[in-house]
């Protein structure tokens, strides 16, 4: 999908193949002990608060940000397919709230298959996008602006 | 009232294309129209309603029409995306990272996760 045709539907998709079998792939995703291992970029710690994987079960992780304060992400799991699909809502504090993700596993042999599509609410976007002013510190959208322009030249 | 933004201008495929297109070079309104399937009309139109999100500038200079691609009006596009993708890049980097090394970790028969 192209940029503008994500910006358009507001839906950030990402394609990865893992190099594990499916089951690892599923437990690593789900289970709180796992999930405390990786959602948090290197150095941080989360701490699970919550994880009832189960339809309608919620999560609640919490990050430490370096200057002591909690950054939560939360939500509930809208859809469960064993092995094969979760879709969940999430909220991000305070950056972004009412996303919903729509996670897709596909077993390949020894490897898994992985899309996970990350869903914008428009209204919420605009409303964010409007306290956040657009440009402040995003360097990598400079600098395809940049190239843009160098294209036009 | 009808929304006049970024994300107005490329809801629609056929204004997408016109933007691709007009990112590349300046083209006359009348190009523009020879290259699209749809009516001229149509195309006056997508192009009036790119006008007024801010996504391009229309010239007259003669005769002819120009139309011309304001690249700045994109930028809260890309950011949307860009935002977001970086930040489930990275997440999903480091679920990789985490789904290698414990399938390291429990092929070489140590069954219980360690901290890294």
């Amino acid at each position: 999908m192209s940029t503008l045709e994500e910006a358009a539907n507001r839906t950030l998709t990402i394609e990865r193949t893992f190099n594990a079998p499916i089951a690892l792939v599923w437990e690593v995703w789900t289970q709180g002990t796992h999930i405390a291992q990786w959602w948090a970029p290197k150095g941080m710690k989360v701490d699970i608060l919550e994880q009832d994987f189960t339809v309608g079960g919620k999560w609640k992780y919490s990050m430490r940000m370096p200057d002591g304060s909690p950054f939560i992400s939360e939500g509930t799991y809208l859809e469960i397919v064993e092995q094969e699909k979760i879709v969940t809502t999430a909220d991000f504090k305070p950056m972004t709230q009412g996303v919903e993700l729509h996670i897709l596993f596909n077993e390949d042999g020894n490897k898994t298959g992985f899309t996970f599509h990350c869903i914008h609410a428009s209204e919420e976007y605009c409303r964010q996008q409007e306290k956040m002013g657009f440009y402040n510190g995003w360097g990598s959208a400079f600098d395809r602006l940049a190239n843009l322009l160098d294209s036009q030249k | 009232m009808t929304r006049r933004d970024v994300f107005q201008a490329i809801a629609d495929p056929v204004r997408r294309d016109i933007i691709t297109l007009l990112a590349k070079e300046t083209l006359t309104v009348n190009s523009v129209a020879d290259k699209f399937d749809v009516s001229r009309p149509a195309i006056s139109k997508h192009l009036k309603i790119l006008e007024e999100c801010g996504l391009i500038k229309i010239q007259k200079k003669g005769r002819e029409r120009y139309c011309r691609i304001e690249p700045k009006s994109l930028i809260p596009a890309f950011l949307w995306v860009d935002q977001y993708r970086s930040l489930w890049e990275q997440k999903l980097d480091s679920f990789e990272d985490y789904l290698n090394e414990i399938q390291t970790r429990r092929s070489s028969g140590k069954a219980k996760p360690q901290k890294p």
